[in-house]
């Protein structure tokens, strides 16, 4: 079967991100954030077809009617706009207000010898975890787009150079599924999203938000073919200056089955993902058809 | 070395399921991977990778390496023969 590669990477040019970072270095992020909101926002919401989606999201998905899931299309793409200046903040030296949830779960699991997998989705701003998240014993390695900017790459790389980070590019020769295995068999963590299907093909049908949707096999593949544990990392922003980071463990029999166990593992993923969406509906940011819904 | 060629075939059929193939049909010489060939796709690759560890005692030293290793069950067995510990 043939696979896919994710054609999607960060906006603007280098020379723009270059821009974004020194002013972000003076101004206030709330200036920006009026700025996208007023000039950049509307120009997008003509343009793009992600204004189609997210409307219908709102409409079916949530359940809000026509009006209001009009304004929240407007403050999903506000909010996706300000994640997106929050990470080049923060390559700017900015510093955010983090709440954690369930950290003792996170500081317990790095204790351990053997290593663990550490799930994402594509809601809130999760790359503010690789700033918070890190532990000094056990390396984190976060699987990341090898096409995306290489001013993004490159800030990134600075920001994780003192942390316990590695990032591992997905490459067109397979060679990341050789990393990740390396590094899960020397005991290290694994970080990637489950909520996008890139690569293979092979997906597993989850009832999420009521309507059935894919998600990608790969990554509770990857978890259960060691029977390691897993938790599932959200972070969902909070104000301006403050995100919220929930760590949640996800648990599956081990001693079942591989299907099964990869079953059970998906469910409890999509089960913390629905709640989390249900709490911050404004910030689900996969402006994909996700649902199958006929 | 067609010993092990045979073995590979099996356990392979038999980690990932590949009810639909039969041991004759399968073909050593075939890429695994792409429409041409058995059609693996990369989770498939893990699976093998950790067949590999547990029944040949084989890690891979580098990941750079893995895409000439998986092109064909024939150079699995000679990167086998070459590195087994079991």
């Amino acid at each position: 079967m043939a696979e896919q590669v994710w054609a999607g990477t960060t906006y603007g040019n280098e020379w723009m991100h270059k821009w974004l970072i020194r002013m972000l270095r003076y101004i206030d992020v709330r200036i920006l954030y009026l700025f996208v909101a007023v000039f950049i926002i509307p120009v997008c919401l003509v343009l793009n077809p992600s204004r189609g989606i997210a409307y219908r999201y709102f409409r079916r998905r949530i359940g809000y009617g026509m009006l209001k899931s009009a304004w929240k299309t407007y403050v999903n793409h506000c909010l996706f706009g300000q994640v997106v200046v929050d990470k080049f903040a923060m390559y700017a030296g900015k510093k955010f207000k983090i709440e954690i949830e369930g950290y003792d779960i996170f500081i317990e699991l790095t204790k351990h010898q053997e290593g663990f997998v550490q799930l994402s989705a594509h809601i809130g701003n999760y790359e503010i975890a690789g700033y918070t998240l890190v532990c000094r014993d056990k390396r984190m390695n976060a699987l990341v787009f090898a096409g995306e900017k290489a001013s993004v790459m490159r800030n990134r790389d600075k920001m994780f150079a003192d942390t316990n980070i590695n990032m591992i590019a997905i490459q067109p020769d397979m060679s990341h599924l050789f990393e990740i295995d390396q590094a899960l068999q020397d005991g290290e963590i694994v970080s990637m999203p489950a909520d996008r299907i890139n690569g293979s093909q092979k997906c597993i049908e989850h009832d999420f938000l009521g309507a059935k949707a894919k998600f990608p096999l790969g990554p509770f593949s990857v978890a259960t073919i060691r029977a390691l544990n897993v938790v599932t990392v959200n972070v969902l922003k909070t104000s301006a200056t403050s995100y919220k980071i929930y760590v949640t463990p996800l648990p599956y029999d081990k001693t079942a089955t591989r299907q099964e166990q990869i079953k059970q593992l998906s469910k409890a993923y999509v089960a913390e993902l629905e709640k989390r969406v249900k709490q911050y509906p404004e910030q689900w940011y996969n402006y994909f058809e996700f649902w199958q819904e006929g | 070395m067609e010993q092990l060629i045979n073995d590979l075939k099996s356990q392979i059929k038999e980690a990932l399921n590949l009810e639909e193939l039969s041991l004759e049909e399968f073909d050593e010489n075939a890429p695994l991977f792409g429409e041409e060939g058995i059609g693996l796709d990369s989770i498939d690759v893990l699976e093998i990778i950790v067949l590999l560890e547990k029944n040949y005692g084989i890690r891979l030293a580098n990941p750079k390496d893995g895409r000439a290793i998986f092109q064909s069950v024939r150079t699995i067995a000679e990167h086998v023969q070459a590195n087994r510990k079991k």
